[in-house]
Order: C-alpha cells, then structure tokens, then sequence
C-alpha cells in the first residue's frame, strides 16, 4: 500500500514537473520581451568597485527603461578567467549579445574569427546621432579596414598613485627621474615602509610597469612589428634591468598577488606606491573612501636622456556586439545607454575615468580627487600608447612579454635571457 | 539465460544502444581531437591540416609544455607512492581495529566527496601569506615560506604544496578501495597463520599483500590517470603560475585552448596525455603481476 502511494506520488510529481517545464517557455513567449546577455569581469552583486557599479546601474536602468520591451541579463565572472570564459562560450556557439573587451589582440581575435559585428553603418548611418557624441579620435584603436568592430565605454591612463602621508612621513617628494624614484623607494623602505605595491601574480600589472620603462627607454614598437628592430636590443635589455632594480622594493608577496590584493595592499596601507590604471580610483574610493585625502597621483618618472617622459599609457573598456544576435536593436540600445551622459558623467565624478564622449560637464569638485591629478597629467601628455599585453602582435605574443618580466622579477632569468626568450618567440611565431 | 545468449538478435539489441554511445561520445571525439591535433585550428574558422607542426613546436619549442610535463609526472609518482602506502596503511589499520572503525573511515573519506574547486580556493586562502598558516606561524616567531609563490627549485615548492593537499584529499579512495578488498579475505586465512606461529606482519606480508593485488592494480591505474589528467586543486590554488612554474598538462591544455584558442595545439597536447595515460595503464598491468589464490 504504501509503495503504491510513494509510486503515485512520485509520478505526480513527475508530471507537475513536466508540465511547469513546458509552460516556462509558453510563459517567456508571450511576454514577448527580447532577452539580451552581456559579459562582465567582474561580480556586481559582491563587487565594491566604483565602475562595476556604474554598470550595474546602467543596466538596471535599461531593464526599467525598456521594461516590456527588452531585458539585459549580466553573466559576470572574475578578471583573470574573463577571456577563457568569453572564448569558451563563442566556442560553444554561445557568445553573449553584447560582451566588454579590451582592445588588442584580444579584440583581434573576435575580428577575424568574425565574432564581433561591423558596428560602421549603426553608427555612422543609422544612429549617426549617437556616433556624433564621441570624442574624435576615440574608436582609432577599434576600426579595422575602415570598420568600426567596438564602442568604447570609458578610458584610462595608467598613472603612479602614491601615499601622502608615507611620502611626508619618509620626507621625500614625487620622483621625477627613475633614479629619483630609486631613492624615494630606498628611503621608503629605509623608514619602514614597504614602497611599492604590485603584482606579479596578475602577469600584466607588472607589464604595465614594464611597458613604461621599454618606452621612456626608447623601445620601438612598431620597428620591433616590422623587424627593423629586435627585442634583444640594448633598449629593451636596459629596460628589464631598471624593472629588475626597481622590483627589490615591492611587497614580499608580490610573486602571487593578484591585482586585487595588490591594489589593496594600496589602499589597506600596506605599501607607499602602486602604478595603475585611473581604472583604480573607483576600487580604491570603493573599497576605503577614507583613504581618498591621502591618494596622490605622479606620471611615471623619466628615464634621463632618454625618450620622450610624457607619453601616457592609455586604454579603453570597450563593448563588442555579437555578428550573430538576434536582438541588433536592443543590443545597440544597452550600447547607447553605457556611453549617455548619465553613465558618461558617472563615470567621471564616481568611477573616476574618463569620459569618451563630447560635451559632457563634470563636476570636478564632487569627483574623486585622484581624477583631478590624472586630468592634470594628461593635460601635459606629448602622446600615448597601449599596454605592452595589448599592443603586441597576439594574445599569446602579449603573454610572453608579460612572462618575461616576470620571470626577470622572479630571477629566473637575467634580462639579457628573458629578451632572448621574446625574441625567440618572434621569430618562431611573428616574424616567420 | 542461455537461451537468451545464444540469440545473436538479443544480443544485437542490446548492444547496440551502448555501443552507439560509446562511439558517439568516446570513439569519434577521439578520432576528431587525433585529426584536430594534426591541424591549425581556432574554432571558429575551418582546420587547416598542418602534419606534425603542432607535436614539433610542442616537443622542441614549447618551454611551458617541459614544465607542465615535469610536474606531471612529479604529481604522479608523488601520488601514487604516497597515496597507495598511506591509503592501504590506512585501510589495514582500521580493518583490525575493534571500535570505531565507521567514524575514522568516514573523517578519512570526508575530504574526497567536497568539491575540489571549493577545496583548492579554501588551501588557497589557508597558504596565502597575509591570511592563512604563515599568520599563525608568525606568532610563534617563525617566517612562514611563500606557499604558493616560490619559484625556485627542480619542483617548485607550490607543487608539493598541491601534491600534499591532493593527497589529504584522495588518500581516503584508496583506504576505501583496499578496505574493500581487506575485509573480502576469508579469516580463516589469517587464523590458520596464526596457528601455524606467523606474526600480524607476516600475515599482512604473505597473506593480505598478494591477495589485493587485483584492487592494487585498480587503485594504482585510477591514481595515475586521475593524476596525470589533474586540473581543478591546481587551477583553484594556482592558475598555473607564478608563471607557468605550477602548469600541468590539462592546465596548459586548458590555456591553450581557451586563452588562446589554439585548439588544434590543445589537441595535441590532448593525445600526449592520453598517450601517457594508456601507457601508464599498461606498465601497471605487467609490472604487478596477479596470481590466484581463492577461488
């Protein structure tokens, strides 16, 4: 008797089931809304970063705005698995609508696997409008051919945030020079302090350093892209060296950090100095607004008679869209939404980046201070380039760079080693 | 039941649905990633045959791949010694204890059924410097190492880190797997030693030994191959790094194929670890040589 009642019971439940699964989709059907995803690096329900909280909002705003109508679901993930992640749902013929990307190689990539939509005629035809708000100049890094394949959403520059009250502590001033800044981190370390916050462990934040002292050094980019120069050259060895120097002043852990825990370690005063994107403002005020007053900004000092000081490392956050959504309108209606003045102004006087659209007033004395400084050093900048990662001739060239330095922080190679190995990669793999 | 097997209709219906599947889901995805491997293939654009380049560059080229090949093999030899010896300690402790026998099996056992990803960030924060062992280690005035960051070394010190947490984690498998075999042997063995004058170790050297050989090679084949094909602990601890120093082989795989979207070069380091894995299997098979001795 009472297996017979389990029997029933269980086949009952069986057929409410079945019958709750097929009327999901009758339900989603006649609501008629087209559901969109987008992809993010970073989690914006646990997040405490200024920016990934602007995009929450802005997505919100679009689910209210268009409610009825379309309806964006977010597929978040950490930094250091976004780009396996994306891969692996184009791979499985599920590449979100609408997905963040930096520009590069990794952008490369979805180009010329045909992943990411010509966005050219949106823009510049039927939404000629909205193409008219950015900054000129603003989508050079995105348009291949002639195509435009991304919209940005914001830009930042990297820049050397310092703390204010170690500095006075320690009695010593914003370096100008690169030896400069040796001593300021010697006398740093002298009183106490550990100078240098970095991780190593997030391979590109050490590049990023890197990157710097290749072109205050004088590295040439585009002669090493056209073989006109190599990277085993004196400039580049010269450059791993300084990096070499100046890593014996970063934290003790810095071999494993991640970014976040570095940047913490920052803003936690754990450490005097960290080189960062203006991307780090918003974590930096997210996470302890209190440390805000005591947050100064310097450009990454000069390398004497050698290259141009003023040259600024920039980058956009950029959106891509799906070549195969069936959603194009409300994918471009999210697009606009990231780059209005609400988000756009945001983004400035919250998040503290900068803005790439025209014509939008910021209030600089609700802004994060930091972004004041970075405004000011930009304003003095000559010319710009990319992360080393991202200018290279692939993702993987990119990887083996970042690698390089890493492994030259490590001491497991010897600078001369570690150019050899970039070397050896380009002519294996780039210049072959 | 006979009649049934003799019916080669039957038989045929039968194996037919498993059979099918087995090709569907093992066989031509095999076939694929041999083909795959021989190729220049990112995807989303269509293969392009390329020979052996792919083998060549992973052989004589690939830097990343020597050391995702040494540390492989380092966590296999690790495992499958220690995992093996302290497992069927284990396993011989509790068969001859008198109480507690359930509770100790299943404190053992535990950390085998929690998942390894939970498992690998939960070591991760236990031997991250700033919060972990090394803050417990400072109160009594010793300078812990940097667990998971040193790069120094033959095998880098994070690699025993893992080896020792996968064996926390797996080592009570195997005491299962021998307890089941222990506790299947006929005591009357074991007294007519005893009155025959054999100690307990000679009884486990003569008695217990050649008969779980069977399950030693079982539970050796499943040590290896699950060793060789390792992921989840080392990706949740380490990511691979600090630069590649941690890689295995389904780590470098993993990047190659989703970092990169080298899935041509993924496969081939597919076959390599499958090549491994079946050799492995084999050498198992005729160094440990089983004898009969019930029936």
């Amino acid at each position: 008797m009472f297996k017979k009642g389990l029997a029933g019971l269980l086949s009952a439940a069986m057929a409410v089931g079945m019958l709750g699964t097929a009327m999901v989709p009758m339900n989603i059907m006649a609501d008629d809304v087209e559901e969109i995803t987008w992809m993010f690096w970073d989690d914006l329900e646990a997040t405490e970063d200024l920016i990934s909280k602007g995009y929450k909002q802005i997505l919100d705003r679009y689910n209210e705005e268009y409610a009825g109508k379309y309806h964006v679901t977010a597929i978040t993930t950490n930094l250091e698995e976004y780009d396996g992640k994306v891969n692996a749902l184009v791979a499985a013929g599920q590449t979100p609508d609408v997905f963040i990307c930096n520009p590069g190689p990794n952008l490369d990539v979805y180009v010329n696997a045909g992943v990411a939509a010509d966005l050219t005629d949106i823009l510049q035809n039927q939404e000629k409008e909205w193409y008219d708000t950015f900054t000129d100049g603003i989508f050079e890094s995105l348009t291949y051919d002639g195509k435009i394949m991304a919209v940005p959403t914001n830009f930042a520059a990297a820049c050397v945030y310092y703390n204010t009250e170690m500095f006075d502590a320690a009695g010593v001033e914003v370096p100008k020079t690169f030896d400069e800044l040796l001593e300021v981190c010697q006398t740093l370390k002298d009183a106490g302090y550990t100078p240098i916050s970095c991780s190593a462990g997030t391979a590109w934040c050490l590049s990023m350093i890197a990157g710097y002292l290749c072109d205050r050094q004088g590295v040439d980019l585009d002669a090493i892209a056209a073989h006109e120069a190599n990277w085993t050259d004196d400039v580049v060895v010269q450059a791993a060296t300084k990096l070499k120097e100046l890593s014996q002043y970063f934290q003790e852990t810095a071999a494993g950090d991640s970014n976040d825990q570095a940047t913490a370690g920052f803003y936690n005063g754990e450490a005097a100095m960290l080189v960062q994107g203006s991307w780090a403002i918003g974590q930096i005020n997210g996470n302890n607004p209190d440390f805000e007053s005591k947050c100064g900004v310097f450009q990454f000092p000069a390398i004497e008679g050698a290259n141009d000081p003023n040259r600024m490392i920039v980058k956009t956050d950029n959106l891509v869209m799906s070549s195969t959504t069936e959603h194009q309108e409300a994918a471009v209606a999210l697009m606009k939404m990231f780059t209005d003045e609400t988000a756009q102004k945001y983004t400035a006087e919250i998040g503290g980046k900068f803005p790439i659209i025209k014509n939008v007033e910021i209030d600089y004395e609700v802004a994060p201070a930091q972004l004041k400084y970075v405004v000011d050093i930009m304003s003095t900048a000559t010319g710009n380039f990319g992360f080393y990662n991202e200018s290279l001739a692939s993702v993987e060239a990119g990887d083996t760079f970042d690698n390089a330095m890493v492994d030259v922080f490590l001491g497991n190679q010897t600078p001369e080693e570690a150019c050899q190995t970039i070397q050896t990669y380009y002519e294996d793999n780039v210049w072959e | 039941m006979d009649k049934l097997l003799k019916d080669k209709k039957a038989i045929i219906l039968f194996v037919t649905p498993a059979l099918a599947m087995f090709v569907v889901i093992l066989v031509i995805p095999i076939i694929q990633m041999f083909y795959y491997s021989l190729c220049d293939y990112a995807a989303l654009t269509p293969p392009v045959f390329k020979g052996l380049a792919n083998y060549k560059k992973l052989f004589f080229k690939d830097a990343t791949f020597k050391i995702a090949l040494k540390n492989s093999l380092f966590f296999m030899i690790f495992s499958a010694v220690t995992q093996q010896i302290i497992g069927l300690f284990l396993a011989v402790l509790l068969t001859n204890i008198p109480r507690g026998r359930n509770l100790f099996k299943n404190i053992y056992y535990l950390p085998c059924v929690l998942s390894s990803a939970a498992l690998g960030l939960l070591w991760a924060f236990m031997f991250n410097p700033k919060i972990g062992i090394n803050q417990l280690l400072a109160k009594i005035g010793i300078k812990g190492p940097l667990w998971l960051m040193d790069s120094k070394g033959f095998i880098v010190l994070p690699m025993w880190v893992i080896a020792f947490v996968a064996l926390w984690q797996y080592v009570g498998q195997n005491m299962m797997l021998y307890m089941a075999q222990i506790t299947g042997i006929s005591r009357e063995l074991f007294e007519a030693s005893y009155v025959d004058g054999a100690s307990k170790p000679q009884a486990f050297w003569y008695i217990t030994l050649p008969l779980i050989k069977p399950m030693m090679i079982t539970s050796l084949s499943l040590n290896c191959i699950g060793s060789l094909k390792f992921f989840d602990l080392v990706y949740n601890m380490t990511q691979g790094g600090p630069n590649h120093r941690t890689e295995v082989l389904a780590t470098q795989l993993y990047a190659e194929g989703f970092n990169y979207f080298k899935y041509g070069y993924a496969s081939a380091i597919s076959v390599v670890l499958l090549v491994m894995c079946l050799v492995v299997t084999v050498l198992i098979k005729r160094v440990i040589k089983v004898e009969t001795y019930e029936s």
